[in-house]
């Protein structure tokens, strides 16, 4: 990244009341309620889900080929690190070659517990909101998992909730884990419906 | 207090648990042959093996490293007699020779894993250990040579 | 004509752990009406001891060039030692040792002669010790594996067995010594083994920051962002609270000229390099920018194109350019521009140093041992005599270490502290604070003839000079800049003007890995190559013709009135069209230029004389899905004599890759007077599956004594892949870096 701000400054900055980047803000589950068709609301909610689905920092370790992306435009990662046969990378260049199981501000370093790519078959990168909830919902492609087990992974699991915490300079998904939780919950309670497949990303 | 086995050697170790694994090496139990180049893992001079994977000891915090077998350069072989190391030396892959130790540990874990490995596989492995006098070539033909030393 | 002196040294205890035996130096002796040296010193140094070790000193500095592996073995030739009874002694920078500043890729050009003198002269003694031990003539005895046999009779003895007796003997007169045949040298010119080879690949090698003293503190310094700017408010409450830290210190504020003089800042002192760093981080400062804070590097590159597009300083003249392109029947006209570079070393600065009342000890990976006492000496109020610079293994140099501002402060800081003090400099600090390949933009103008051969040639360069790092004063390029790839360009043009015009410097510019040559070939083989294209000319045939035929360029026929030629007389070292031409020839002949272009391979050439050493590059690029690939290389170099074939080898592979860094990815810029880049994360360099599949080496030899090697197979590696990226894309790109400056990352 280019930064003309030496650390101990940027440190100094953040004291001061800077903070990390914040993200955008997430509707909350509950103001769908006064979408009166179920369908509809269903819809709207994955519609507002998909913001972090497709947020970079999410998209961009789900990636349709074996280069893991970083930052907001989605750059090929440097050093150019492969998926390899497991999701975490070839010998020697491990994701966990680098990445821990916490953000490093002194490396500059993102990281979380059991950093790693998606498998290809749950690639977001480049997908429409159609395309990414029929993928979710297909046991074949969503890695055996009931839509209660999806729920669980998207308001508890610790590399998801990197979304909302990757460290100084990095702007977080929208809203919160639990926020993003809530839409989950409530677009499965309401029928988990999918836009067509063909719908192009706003 | 926190316990390293680095070369099959216990050290006990005052030291912040946060602390990047390179600089109780360099700076607490003293083995060098550990460089620092970047701080970022960006550039694999540091690279280590962490219960025989490759990692980059300048971010892995003491916290995840107590207690794992750690090896570095020093541990690599008694006599600088791995086959990688008398590969290097035979095809005098070295310039300045401040990368090499990083190569070599990384080339020891692709070798590890994949003891035949193709260009493709060392391009993969091996493109984030950063060499800045170019030795690029010499290095993938002392992989080279040890891999067909395995073959034979 | 110099000569040499050989003198006999008895500074067994240097060597540490030399046995008796007797110790030689050799240095060189100006002729009557040449400039004394006013430390006429030895320059080689070698001992050989009653156990029969030779020990020889390397009076230059090992960051990779492999010199340690060279010039000593030049000496162990000449003397007929077995390679496996030789150490090499890393020089101090000692008067008895004579300067050792290594840059210049002159290391071997300057003292391999010396070194033959001082082998030949210690074989001289050691033969003359059997003879006499023998009772027969010396003549006749010769001395190889070691040890002097008598032919006629089969008897031997062991340069350990004579050693002693050979220390009683008169030191032979340089002009009595007599150098080994050429049909008897067997090891120099061929490739040889890297000696430390073994050191390396084991961790064993000691570079700057692996040295370690009893009651050592290491210090991190926050460095002003701005070249020439101050603190002005420091808050260190939360610094000292940080377990480990044991002081912070207020480095001396830089004031101009910058020279070699530490930046200023902030030292952060502590008990090892995680305190140290971390102590750093947790330090509030305000600074004050200073003169040079308004520099932006998008603003200056724009100041530098209205630079060129109006008259300059002539410095090479020869007809009448503006009046050959005022009748041109076409003119070319095109601007070329290469940013800042880093030399981005793998091992960022480190020194350390202790210091007591009378005396300072350094350790450091610098490339001018000299240089760095001078610098020290100067900071701590001592004679040189008082500091002492152990010169360790250097992670790399390409001139960075040339400069002792880090081997300063980690002197300042000890005696401060009054202990042993570590500087370690992180990358960040090395990629911000660096002495930066100077920017510049060049524009040429060639004017055409009807039948389209180029009859006037106009080349305007503004760049900022390393001379203003030095007085402060300079307001553009000196000629010293133009010395390297101007002065010496061969151009069969009749109508030929160079004008160095305005550029101010606003960071500390030094040298990098062949310096001007890089900017200057860039710019004048892109040219020659678009001349070529928009005149439907093959690109080699092209440069040939401009380059003229085989012949001695003169200062005459280039319009200058001097050429410096890198230290070096003409005669010993004319600039030599014809071996400028045979490596073009070579290098298209080996890269099948002619089949290739046929096959609609994308091909690009170039040519460059620097350090008095002729080379050519071909490369070959073509697509790989959205970006470029260079495919393969050939390069083909005429240094003259070379001493280790290996090593040369390898400076030239990799001069082709640290030239593709250069090419495809380095930029260094500023904004708000601080540099923009950190890391290799926004300075990237060169990556393992990035670099041409294929690099083709060819050392050819055509002169009789040694050109440089370190340097010269840098330049014309960007403008060959420039060349051949137009001959795949169509488009021309004509600055540097080609693939852009890497996408910034939030």
């Amino acid at each position: 990244m280019t930064d003309p701000w030496p650390q101990y400054v940027l440190v100094a900055l953040l004291a001061v009341g800077g903070g990390d980047l914040s993200g955008e803000p997430l509707r909350a589950a509950g103001s769908f309620a006064a979408i009166p068709d179920r369908q509809e609301r269903s819809l709207a909610l994955f519609a507002e889900a998909s913001k972090v689905l497709l947020h970079p920092r999410c998209a961009n370790c789900h990636p349709p080929d074996d280069r893991p992306r970083l930052g907001d435009r989605h750059l090929v990662h440097d050093p150019p690190a492969v998926r390899g046969p497991s999701n975490d990378g070839v010998p020697a260049m491990r994701c966990a070659s680098c990445h821990q199981d916490r953000n490093l501000e002194h490396a500059r370093v993102p990281g979380a517990p059991v950093w790693r790519l998606a498998p290809l078959e749950m690639a977001w990168l480049g997908r429409t909101p159609g395309q990414i909830c029929a993928q979710i919902k297909d046991p074949a492609r969503n890695g055996g998992r009931t839509l209660q087990q999806i729920w669980e992974h998207s308001a508890l699991n610790e590399l998801v909730a990197w979304g909302w915490k990757p460290g100084p300079g990095r702007t977080p998904a929208p809203g919160t884990q639990k926020e993003f939780g809530d839409l989950i919950r409530a677009w499965i309670d309401t029928g988990a419906a999918c836009p067509p497949v063909t719908e192009a990303t706003r | 207090m926190i316990t390293l086995r680095v070369n099959g050697a216990e050290h006990s170790l005052d030291a912040d648990p946060d602390m990047p694994l390179l600089w109780a090496l360099r700076d607490l139990i003293g083995l060098t042959g550990t460089k620092y180049a970047c701080g970022e893992a960006l550039c694999g001079a540091c690279t280590v093996h962490l219960d025989g994977e490759a990692v980059r000891a300048c971010v892995v915090p003491l916290s995840r490293a107590a207690g794992k077998r750690i090896t570095t350069i020093e541990g690599l072989s008694r006599n600088g007699d791995h086959p990688l190391q008398q590969a290097w030396v035979e095809l005098a892959v070295p310039q300045c020779g401040f990368c090499q130790t990083g190569q070599i540990m990384s080339a020891a874990a692709l070798l590890a894993a994949n003891p035949t490995p193709s260009d493709e596989d060392i391009d993969e492995s091996m493109c984030g250990n950063l060499c800045r006098c170019g030795t690029y070539p010499r290095i993938r033909a002392a992989i080279h040579r040890v891999a067909e030393g395995t073959k034979r | 004509m110099s000569g040499f002196e050989i003198t006999r040294r008895t500074f067994v205890a240097a060597l540490g752990g030399a046995v008796g035996g007797f110790a030689l130096g050799v240095r060189l002796v100006p002729a009557a009406g040449e400039e004394a040296d006013p430390k006429p010193i030895p320059s080689v140094f070698v001992h050989v001891g009653a156990d029969g070790l030779v020990s020889i000193v390397c009076s230059r500095s090992e960051m990779g060039q492999g010199i340690r592996s060279s010039l000593p073995v030049v000496v162990a030739e000449e003397l007929g030692a077995s390679w496996n009874r030789v150490r090499v002694v890393q020089g101090d920078a000692d008067v008895r040792y004579g300067d050792q500043n290594t840059d210049g890729s002159r290391s071997v050009r300057h003292l391999w002669m010396s070194m033959r003198v001082a082998g030949a002269g210690a074989r001289s003694m050691l033969v003359a010790a059997a003879a006499a031990r023998w009772g027969v003539p010396a003549a006749r005895l010769v001395a190889r594996d070691h040890q002097v046999l008598d032919p006629e009779t089969g008897r031997s003895l062991s340069f350990g067995d004579l050693a002693v007796a050979a220390a009683a003997l008169p030191v032979p007169s340089p002009e009595s010594v007599v150098l080994r045949a050429d049909a008897e040298r067997t090891r120099v010119g061929t490739a040889l083994p890297l000696i430390d080879g073994p050191a390396y690949v084991t961790g064993q090698a000691m570079f700057g920051a692996d040295v370690r003293l009893p009651g050592m503190l290491t210090a991190v310094i926050a460095r002003p962002p701005v070249v020439g700017g101050a603190v002005a408010r420091l808050d260190d409450t939360a610094t000292l609270k940080v377990p480990g830290v044991r002081r912070v210190v207020r480095m001396p504020a830089l004031t101009f000229p910058v020279l070699f003089k530490p930046l200023g800042g902030v030292a952060v002192v502590a008990d090892h390099t995680w305190a140290a760093l971390r102590g750093r981080a947790a330090l509030v400062i305000d600074w004050n920018h200073g003169p040079h804070a308004a520099y932006d590097s998008a603003s200056y590159r724009d100041a530098l194109t209205a630079s060129v597009r109006a008259p300059g300083t002539v410095s090479r003249n020869t007809g009448d350019a503006d009046r050959g392109l005022a009748t041109a029947a076409r003119v070319i006209s095109a601007e070329y521009h290469v940013p800042h570079l880093s030399q981005s070393p793998m091992e960022p600065p480190a020194a350390v140093a202790r210091v007591d009342a009378k005396r300072c000890e350094v350790w450091a990976p610098t490339q001018d041992p000299q240089g760095a006492q001078a610098e020290v000496a100067k900071a701590l109020g001592l004679e040189p005599s008082q500091v002492t610079i152990h010169v360790t293994f250097l992670g790399g140099g390409f001139g960075r270490k040339s400069k002792p501002d880090f081997v300063v402060e980690a002197a300042l800081l000890a005696r401060e502290m009054g202990v042993p003090v570590r500087v370690q400099w992180t990358r960040d600090d090395d990629t911000r604070h660096g002495y930066y390949h100077s920017v510049a933009t060049q524009r040429l103008d060639a004017g055409l003839d009807a039948t389209g051969k180029v009859v006037a040639w106009r080349h305007r360069i503004a760049s900022p000079s390393i001379g203003w790092t030095f007085d402060g004063t300079a307001d553009r390029l000196d000629e010293g800049g133009l010395q390297q790839g101007v002065f010496d360009l061969p151009l069969a043009i009749p109508n030929v003007r160079v004008e160095r015009c305005p550029a101010e410097a606003h960071v500390r510019i030094g040298w990098l890995r062949s310096v001007y040559n890089i900017n200057h070939a860039f710019a004048v083989q892109c040219f020659i190559a678009e001349i070529a294209a928009a005149t439907g000319r093959d690109p080699r045939d092209m440069l040939l013709e401009v380059l003229g035929p085989a012949r001695i360029l003169s200062p005459a026929e280039a319009g200058i009135e001097k050429n410096d030629n890198y230290g070096a007389t003409l005669a010993e070292h004319p600039v030599d069209v014809g071996r400028l031409r045979r490596v073009v020839e070579d290098v298209t002949t080996r890269a099948g230029w002619d089949a290739a272009r046929k096959a609609g391979r994308a091909v690009g050439l170039a040519a460059h004389r620097s350090f008095l050493t002729y080379v050519a590059v071909v490369a070959a690029v073509s697509q790989d899905g959205d970006r470029p690939r260079v495919d393969e290389v050939w390069i083909t170099a005429d240094p003259g004599p070379v001493v280790n074939l290996d090593r040369v080898r390898s400076q030239f592979e990799g001069a082709v890759i640290f030239g593709l860094s250069a090419a495809l990815h380095g930029s260094i810029t500023a904004k708000g007077g601080a540099i923009e880049q950190a890391n290799f994360g926004d300075y990237p360099i060169v990556r393992m599956g990035e670099e041409p599949r294929k690099i083709h080496v060819e050392i050819l030899n055509g002169h009789r004594v040694p050109g440089g090697v370190g340097e010269p197979g840098v330049p014309p590696v960007a403008p060959a892949i420039a060349n051949a990226l137009f001959a795949l894309t169509g488009t021309r790109t004509r600055a540097l870096p080609l693939l852009g400056a890497p996408a910034t990352s939030a």
